[in-house]
């Protein structure tokens, strides 16, 4: 057993330098010497399906020809890689090697030990090239990803600000009007262009935990008392009840037909196909309706999210690759997360796949970005790095990851569609997601 | 069963006769899968009985074996109105697609029950969406039901009859998934109603209309009477297995519009799955065992799956 450990670690060591060279030339790499330090290890790999994910899938041969590794790449939708990866991580399962740690689940995977620690793999001159430079990652990104002593689990691979934009602002144009900055502009703006050319004003996705939190803290409002620390749900105040009305007023009054049950797919679709027109959404999904498969590219416009009574509050979310506990790769794994996020590969989706969500500050100022970034005369790269430091300057984004925020998550989704769908009025639909946060809470084990 | 009488003089006892040996070799002979059956579903009913009585969460090892408050989940679940509206609407889902499913499918089978070639082909065709996978049901009744690409949405918004998207309506939702699981669902009971359609004796029926029943009469006294025992199979399967009803809910509304369909099973599922509450998501399927079980006994005693030809 001695021999075959030190073998195995000896042609790790010595794979792990030849893979250091060849991402010098990722893409082209033939591992170094023609060393193959991975063959045999079969690598469990799953994320949610989301553009960097696809841009992955393309480019894994070059990584299983450099490494000898073979990569099994598993991209569900959201929701199902989310209750997936849980159940996996929960029950110690070792079926993945490598695990996109979401946002919102960030502290509650990480603070369970269900990840391993990054920074004794980063530190490693064998494992890791010092050119890999993780500083690089904006610090904003990467301490969601990190637990409170500071070590590092997940190295961010994408990042979604909530921003606005209209895919038919020439109607807004014919109404003489331009993008709303304010709550109060944007009813009078949907109210202006709703039904013209049969477009919906308004739409976003159903996951209102998300798209309905700008709004609610816009207009004084929050979801903890103080996040991490006090997290008593705050939701029944007069400014969440007049968040929710506003909020929920808009869906109603200017969505389209079935908007309750459009995700964030339909609702990209509604926009890209010109069915619906203004919308607050995350960029990642927000800018493709700038991209070469919309019809609405050339009329769309994008502006930072509206401010209310209280300010401007865009959400902000990252998620990053990481490496279960339980993985029996490690070694291979943390190969394949510094491969994916090399900085020549980070860089070669933007220029080559036109990768719209960098995480590195090198990729984010790059002219490369600034250029495609840019669609209308709009720079998106400015009204993201805007939202990334409101929301580090605000902390307005704590509430999300705390443990317990799926359960408040859902509270809200249900409270938004029960008025909507005119089940419960604005008052009674946050005081049942006040008081069912409460009791999921203290299920939870959270003393309140 | 006079050898187990205790009353019986033990003089008269009969020695172990061949009526016993018989008893013991099929014993013998049922033992094995007796093991296999206690091992395959007894067991996981015990070790979900045995975790419904922890506060089990997977984020927090500790209350993996915490037996301090057994009947916890319990007490909870009795004062949990979220989980009183799901079994609501649960009874509200599983009654209308079992219903719905029944007279659709006595319906046509009736009107299928020809001995003719194009009938019987006719007959294949409406086993389709039985045998497709579940989720791909819930898909095309995702689409019908998504105004933005639905052709039925589309015809209706032609003729001038626009419809409001049923998925998102609080009070059309279940209806919407009950008509999806009845179409997915009534062949199952076409097909054993045509199978005991085709095995009614002519006599009773020619005897009816001799003495001048009409045919209302024929089928209200005979043919029904002979059809109940499968009709009442039919229901309580699909009764059960509406319990666990999921994919379409799981596409189709999420469990909305707010809670608007979430029935036990799924709300089950959140606890479980969303929330990792496992010990609270394994209660309430004990007592949706329980309500299965009950079911299930109450249609026996009842009687109502027995043939009566008086």
């Amino acid at each position: 057993m001695a021999l075959t450990h030190e073998f195995s670690r000896r042609r790790l060591l010595a794979g792990a330098a030849a893979f250091g060279g060849g991402l010098l030339l990722p893409g082209k790499a033939p591992a170094y010497g023609g060393a193959k330090p991975f063959s045999g290890v079969t690598l469990n790999v799953s994320t949610f399906n989301a553009p960097f994910a696809r841009i992955l899938t393309k480019w894994l041969p070059e990584f299983e020809e450099a490494t000898g590794a073979r990569v099994v790449y598993d991209t569900p939708a959201f929701p199902v890689y989310n209750q997936r990866a849980d159940l996996e991580l929960s029950t110690g399962g070792a079926a993945y090697d490598v695990l996109n740690i979401t946002f919102i689940y960030s502290s509650r995977w990480i603070g369970a030990g269900w990840f391993t620690p990054l920074d004794d793999y980063i530190r490693d001159a064998n494992r890791t090239p010092a050119d890999w430079d993780v500083e690089d990652f904006l610090p904003g990104l990467r301490a969601p990803e990190s637990d409170k002593a500071g070590r590092l689990y997940g190295v961010p691979w994408t990042v979604d600000t909530f921003i606005s934009g209209a895919s038919r602002f020439d109607l807004f144009k014919n109404a003489g009007l331009g993008l709303p900055d304010t709550t109060d502009e944007l009813v009078t703006a949907l109210k202006a262009v709703h039904g013209k050319e049969k477009v919906a004003g308004f739409v976003t996705d159903n996951h209102y935990g998300w798209t309905f939190v700008p709004f609610l803290q816009a207009f004084g409002g929050n979801v903890f008392r103080n996040p991490p620390d006090d997290l008593t749900p705050v939701l029944d105040t007069p400014e969440v009840v007049a968040a929710a009305e506003y909020f929920a007023r808009i869906l109603k009054e200017f969505g389209p037909n079935g908007v309750l049950s459009y995700t964030e797919d339909q609702a990209l679709q509604a926009l890209q196909n010109g069915r619906a027109n203004y919308s607050a959404i995350g960029q990642t999904y927000l800018s493709q309706v700038g991209g070469p498969n919309s019809k609405t590219a050339s009329t769309v416009a994008y502006s930072p999210v509206v401010r209310g009574p209280a300010g401007r509050f865009p959400g902000v979310a990252t998620h990053g690759l990481g490496i279960p506990a339980a993985s029996k790769n490690k070694d291979a794994a943390w190969a394949f997360i510094q491969w994916a996020l090399s900085k020549k590969n980070t860089r070669r989706a933007i220029v080559e796949e036109r990768y719209a969500s960098p995480t590195r500050r090198s990729d984010f100022e790059s002219a490369e970005f600034k250029r495609i970034a840019t669609v209308n005369g709009y720079d998106l790269s400015e009204i993201i790095a805007s939202a990334v430091d409101l929301a580090a300057r605000q902390g307005h984004m704590k509430y999300r990851t705390v443990p317990v925020y799926p359960q408040v998550d859902q509270q809200l989704n249900k409270a938004i569609a029960n008025i909507v769908s005119g089940q419960l009025s604005p008052k009674q639909a946050i005081e049942q997601a006040q008081a069912g946060s409460i009791t999921d809470l203290r299920r939870a084990g959270v003393a309140i | 069963m006079a050898f187990l009488n205790p009353a019986r003089p033990k003089a008269e006892r009969a020695p172990a006769g061949w009526e016993q040996t018989r008893r013991r070799a099929y014993l013998a002979g049922l033992l094995p899968a007796l093991v296999v059956l206690g091992g395959i579903t007894l067991l996981p009913g015990l070790f979900l009985l045995g975790v419904s009585l922890t506060p089990l969460s997977l984020v927090n090892p500790g209350t993996v074996f915490d037996f301090s408050d057994p009947l916890g989940n319990y007490r909870e679940l009795l004062r949990d109105a979220r989980f009183h509206n799901s079994v609501l609407l649960q009874l509200h889902l599983s009654a209308t697609s079992v219903g719905l499913q029944l007279a659709a499918g006595l319906g046509v089978a009736l009107l299928l029950n020809v001995r003719a070639r194009f009938f019987e082909a006719i007959r294949a065709a409406f086993l389709i969406p039985m045998v497709l996978p579940p989720i791909v049901v819930a898909l095309i009744w995702k689409i019908l039901y998504t105004p933005d690409v639905s052709p039925l949405h589309r015809l209706l918004e032609e003729a001038g009859l626009p419809v409001d998207s049923l998925i998102t309506d609080p009070t059309l939702a279940i209806w919407a998934i009950a008509v999806a699981e009845t179409w997915q669902w009534f062949p199952f009971t076409m097909l054993m109603v045509l199978a005991t359609l085709q095995l009614i004796p002519d006599e009773p029926l020619e005897a009816a209309r001799i003495d001048g029943a009409n045919r209302r009469q024929v089928f209200r006294h005979i043919i029904l009477a002979y059809l109940r025992p499968a009709l009442v199979v039919c229901g309580l399967f699909r009764l059960i297995d509406s319990l666990k009803a999921f994919p379409l809910i799981y596409v189709l509304t999420n469990g909305g519009p707010g809670t608007a369909t979430e029935v036990t099973n799924y709300y089950g599922f959140i606890e479980a799955f969303n929330f990792s509450y496992w010990g609270y998501a394994s209660a309430i399927a004990v007592l949706m065992l329980g309500g299965v079980f009950a079911v299930s006994w109450l249609v026996g005693r009842l009687g109502w799956n027995e043939v009566h030809h008086d």
